[in-house]
């Protein structure tokens, strides 16, 4: 394949998407048009979303990577995405949130937070966090893509980067909410297809579930390094089996499984979904759709990753060097070549879509909740939108320059963004939404705290980041260094909310916020 | 340890796990959509019916 159809393949695509970012614009009247496309969502369209936002091409490229080198054992995080994924995200949080939003008249989770506890400070400091670590996760989200771009068509990184933030931004900017969810909805289709028909095919070449298992769970470690492994994770055992208790392998899974799992019920990106839907039935009606959209992205992609390996060394295959070119590789070197142009649509479509969402929110976040309502404190509609469209475009631009020099491995990067908004934001917005005797300074120590030390250990202990960014961890013990700061923030996170809620109790105005939040609950 | 469908146990619950969770979504969907709806629909007509007859009296 060559450049020239990489360029009708991208033209045909923006083509597509422009036309709905032009049917979004002819909508969008109101800032509620813009950021909850008017409230007005559908079961369908909410599903595809939620599931098109949440599983990137990092889920498809980057975690099917891991789970070749880490085996089935990753599919305890499938087991997580649509359990509390969807399951308890939707159920526990879906309906109240929706519910909350529409009495405080919140449109991102900066302004629910800054609502319900009377304070533009508190909306203004979570839009900042949010925006800021929202360009990280785009990047890594930009890096899985055009990796696999560099793969297949053999254009420059750099290319596909500019290409790819180019249509995106263009049709997010001028459409909304609106465009960003319609173009999920086809982008969502394209990626159950393309995951569908790629599962399938490998178990087919295996002969099936069992002995396609089975033949994941022959392969030794010899076996592995013939086939161009650098190194073999410490504690890895086979394939199919779990690794051993505590061992460094043991510790990455516990950190990607959790940090990821758990980390979905704050997604400020998720949780605008909710916001959006026309009423709790529509989000009540989305979990059946939601459910079997996740497990056909996720448990697929976790599953094939591990068959890989055996379909690697049956075809005579190396080794790509690095997890996140082994299913493009499988993709190019085993499937026919229509599949290969299909599997691209369904890459690009995963990757479009977690992009859109995050440019969206991080756009809302400096727009609305950082400008207009801490800075500008009252402006117009017409000019709220118009702010908020500009902080997009800074927010895409400052996406590309850091992906033109990006970090390393791509799904740790989705663990660090996840965690850390789990960390942050998980305490406040559980307990804002269901306990009536949570304060303002609660939930500013409960933020606050789970911010700083998920940062502080980040930079100064985590195994991947502090090296990085400091020469060293702080500890070599790698049972310290190895566990995701979410074991620990998200507890910290909880308590400090509880004890600052008890020990500094709410005033007249956060009470009658709290009165007004729980109106329709 | 022996394997089921080529998994050790504790990979295996996670395999059979996650499709049971999505089986359980279409089931809580079916639930809400056919089930509930109709003991929603037999609570209303009953109210419906009990404010009528308050308005006979």
């Amino acid at each position: 394949m060559d450049v020239l159809f990489f360029a009708i393949f991208m033209a045909l695509f923006a083509g597509v998407f422009a036309f709905l970012g032009y049917l979004g614009y002819k909508k969008t009247k109101t800032a509620e048009d813009y950021y909850v496309a008017g409230r007005k969502m559908g079961p369908i369209v909410i599903a595809f979303s939620y599931g098109a936002t949440f599983i990137s091409a990092v889920a498809l490229i980057g975690f099917s990577g891991i789970s070749s080198v880490y085996g089935h054992s990753l599919l305890w995080l499938a087991f997580l995405n649509i359990f509390v994924g969807i399951l308890i995200a939707f159920i526990f949080y879906g309906f109240r949130t929706r519910k909350m939003g529409l009495s405080l008249k919140a449109l991102t989770l900066p302004e629910l937070l800054g609502n319900r506890f009377n304070s533009t400070k508190l909306q203004a400091t979570s839009g900042l966090i949010i925006a800021v670590f929202m360009v990280f996760y785009t990047t890594a989200v930009f890096l899985a893509i055009a990796t696999l771009f560099e793969v297949t068509f053999g254009i420059p990184y750099w290319i596909c980067v500019v290409v790819f933030t180019i249509v995106v931004g263009l049709y997010l900017i001028v459409g909304g909410l609106y465009a960003v969810m319609w173009t999920h909805a086809i982008q969502g289709i394209l990626m159950l297809i393309g995951m569908v028909i790629l599962t399938i095919g490998i178990y087919m070449m295996l002969g099936g579930i069992g002995p396609a298992h089975e033949a994941a769970s022959m392969l030794t470690q010899e076996d592995l390094t013939s086939m161009g492994w650098t190194s073999i994770p410490s504690g890895f055992t086979t394939l199919t089996s779990f690794p051993e208790l505590f061992s460094p392998a043991y510790m990455l899974l516990l950190t990607l499984i959790f940090g990821v799992g758990i980390g979905v019920l704050a997604q400020p990106q998720l949780i605008v979904r909710y916001l959006s839907a026309k009423s709790e039935k529509a989000l009540r009606r989305a979990i059946p759709y939601g459910g079997i959209f996740i497990l056909l992205m996720t448990f697929t992609a976790f599953s094939i990753g591990p068959l890989s390996n055996v379909l690697m060394i049956n075809n005579g295959l190396s080794y790509p060097g690095t997890p996140d070119k082994v299913v493009p590789l499988i993709v190019n070197e085993l499937f026919p070549e229509w599949f290969v142009v299909l599997f691209l649509f369904a890459v690009l479509s995963a990757a479009m879509s977690t992009a859109s969402a995050l440019f969206h929110t991080a756009g809302a976040s400096i727009g609305r909740d950082v400008f207009e309502k801490s800075l500008m404190k009252k402006c117009s509609e017409k000019k709220s939108l118009l702010i908020t469209r500009i902080a997009t475009l800074g927010i895409v631009f400052a996406t590309l320059i850091i992906s033109l020099n990006p970090p390393d491995v791509v799904a740790i990067l989705t663990s660090f963004f996840f965690g850390l908004m789990a960390c942050t934001f998980l305490a406040p917005y559980t307990l804002m939404l269901y306990w009536k005797k949570i304060s303002r300074f609660g939930a500013w120590f409960g933020m606050l705290g789970g911010f700083i030390f998920t940062m502080g250990w980040y930079v100064l202990i985590y195994f991947k980041t502090a090296p990085e960014l400091m020469g060293r961890s702080l500890t070599e013990n790698y049972l310290i260094n190895m566990l995701d700061p979410i074991f620990i923030g998200l507890p910290l996170s909880f308590i400090l909310t509880i004890i600052f809620s008890f020990l500094i109790k709410q005033d007249n105005e956060e009470i009658k916020s709290m009165n007004l939040a729980f109106e329709n609950i | 340890m022996a394997l089921i469908l080529g998994m050790d146990f504790f990979v295996f619950i996670a395999w059979i796990g996650t499709i049971l969770a999505a089986i359980f979504c279409v089931i809580y969907g079916i639930y809400y959509e056919y089930i509930k709806k109709s003991n929603n629909d037999k609570d209303n007509s009953s109210k419906s019916i009990n404010k009528n007859k308050k308005e006979v009296q």
